[in-house]
């Protein structure tokens, strides 16, 4: 009796984190092969407050594809936010805001070709860094 | 006189579209092959672009007053780039067009910046920036769709339009963030070519420091995090040599100290920035002289509608001559109300209506007057 209400109980709880695994499991950050950085580092990368990684300069690259569901699990801000935040920095600092990809393959690609580049896609490629 | 005043704040900028802008946009060219191209596509052209209504009422004490310009209006069109240069080197190039009160194209090559990034903490820039004083003038100046108000704090205003400080500066610029604790500390350290009096105006002296009166200054403040995200606070001060053009002419040594709290989160926007000055006359031997100038702005964000207010006042001594010789010197207090409407995330419509009084103080007649702007910014 007391297993099979465990049983229950064990399969509700899958069920009810199955989505949210599943979620978390869709951003994956990756980078050059030759550019080391952190998952903590992330969201100062792509706000524009971190700039390099030793002696690499670091280049955010967005994914349209993946945004929205990238933003709310690193940076914590909805993209209208993310875009007033941008054009305050690049306004006041000069800096440049990341180029914006249409989807995984074409920052992959991007990845792959540019060093210091730092990007997300929806699963883990082969041939660049992925950011655990 | 004060009709005079009123239109000189406006004076036209046309004719400075000078050999300095022709130069950057030919530099941009000729380095343009140089432009790391395996970080970036092109350089991406940034602005703001903005466009008004405004109407006032009269002064009912003082008829013979001129009106201030009334009716529909082309604001700004501000253009900026900011290439990325190999080996670390960036640029930040802006350009405004305005018109002015009489109809005719201002241009001015509002920013010439050439910086070198030596760290995440720390940034060399050289050229003409926006002064890093308080809040306000770095982190909106021209950039009409990214405030909530219409008008900004008109003793911030810039050096024609109203302001009493310096909203430009031609000289040396670091700046950086670095982490601490649980926030960041944020600093300004800068110097360049002190600013002349000419004409009742600011002059910045962009073409090279004339009287040799360097100005220095700092921004020293912390961006917090966690609970308080959003929050920033800051110390900051300006000090250095004005000379006017009296006869004789007046040296004031300007010392300028303040602070600012600034809060935008949770859909809430509190701005709050103060100046006290402490100006020594170098020149007549009249002393030391005190004045100050504050503004607070609170405004709360329901779904893309900002309701604001704000109120501005300035206690400036007139027998302080860098404020007697600026037709902006005239002390004053603001009230506003207003109404930001974002139609998306990079257009807004915004209301306002301004209550000016200004004092009576020997050798400015006192006015007052309201005034009614709508404005519809946009960013690109």
């Amino acid at each position: 009796m007391k297993s099979t209400f465990f049983r229950y109980i064990s399969a509700v709880l899958l069920v009810l984190l199955l989505p949210q695994l599943a979620n978390a499991a869709d951003v994956v950050i990756i980078t050059h092969p030759a550019t080391t950085i952190s998952a903590g580092d992330v969201k100062d990368i792509f706000l524009g407050e971190k700039q390099f990684s030793g002696g690499t300069k670091l280049i955010p690259v967005d994914n349209a594809s993946m945004q929205d569901s990238f933003l709310t699990k690193y940076l914590d801000m909805t993209k209208s936010k993310y875009s007033s935040s941008w054009t305050k920095k690049s306004f006041r600092d000069g800096l440049t805001p990341p180029a914006i990809k249409s989807g995984d393959a074409e920052v992959i690609d991007y990845i792959k070709r540019t060093p210091g580049s730092v990007g997300y896609v929806s699963s883990a490629p082969s041939g660049v860094n992925v950011v655990k | 006189m004060v009709t005079a005043k009123i239109m000189k704040m406006n004076h036209i900028k046309q004719g400075k579209f000078s050999a300095l802008l022709k130069l950057t946009i030919a530099g941009i060219l000729l380095f343009s092959p140089v432009l790391a191209q395996a970080e970036i596509e092109g350089v991406p052209l940034h602005g703001f672009l903005d466009v008004g209504y405004y109407t006032n009422s009269k002064d009912a004490n003082n008829p013979a007053l001129p009106d201030l310009p009334r009716g529909f209006n082309v604001g700004s069109l501000d253009i900026y780039l900011t290439p990325q240069f190999e080996g670390n080197v960036k640029g930040l190039i802006e350009l405004i067009f305005e018109t002015t009160p009489e109809g005719s194209l201002a241009t001015d090559l509002e920013r010439a910046q050439v910086g070198y990034t030596f760290s995440d903490n720390a940034t060399l820039w050289a050229g003409r920036y926006h002064t890093p004083y308080g809040y306000w003038n770095t982190a909106f100046h021209h950039g009409a769709q990214m405030q909530t108000a219409v008008s900004r704090p008109r003793f911030l205003d810039f050096e024609d339009k109203g302001g009493i400080l310096p909203a430009h500066m031609v000289g040396l610029w670091a700046t950086g963030k670095m982490r601490a604790g649980d926030g960041k500390l944020i600093y300004d350290v800068y110097a360049g070519n002190g600013p002349a009096i000419a004409g009742n105006v600011l002059d910045i002296q962009t073409a090279g420091d004339n009287n040799n009166q360097a100005m220095i200054g700092f921004n020293l403040g912390y961006e917090f995090s966690g609970m308080a995200d959003g929050l920033r606070m800051s110390l900051y001060g300006l000090r250095g040599d004005v000379v006017d053009d009296d006869a004789p002419p007046n040296k004031t040594e300007l010392s300028m100290a303040g602070a600012a709290v600034i809060y935008q989160e949770n859909n809430w926007e509190i701005l709050g920035e103060y100046y006290r000055f402490s100006d020594a006359d170098q020149s007549g031997g009249t002393g030391s002289h005190s004045s100050w100038a504050d503004y607070l702005q609170l405004g709360r964000n329901f779904n893309g509608v900002t309701p604001y207010f704000r109120v501005e006042k300035t206690v400036l001594d007139q027998a302080d001559n860098y404020f007697a010789m600026q037709d902006n010197g005239q002390s004053y207090f603001r009230q506003a109300v207003g109404l930001k409407y974002d139609l998306n995330q990079t257009t807004s419509l915004k209301f306002e209506l301004n209550n000016s009084k200004f004092a009576a103080e020997a050798g400015r007649t006192p006015y007052d007057y309201r005034r009614f702007l709508a404005q519809f910014a946009i960013r690109f």
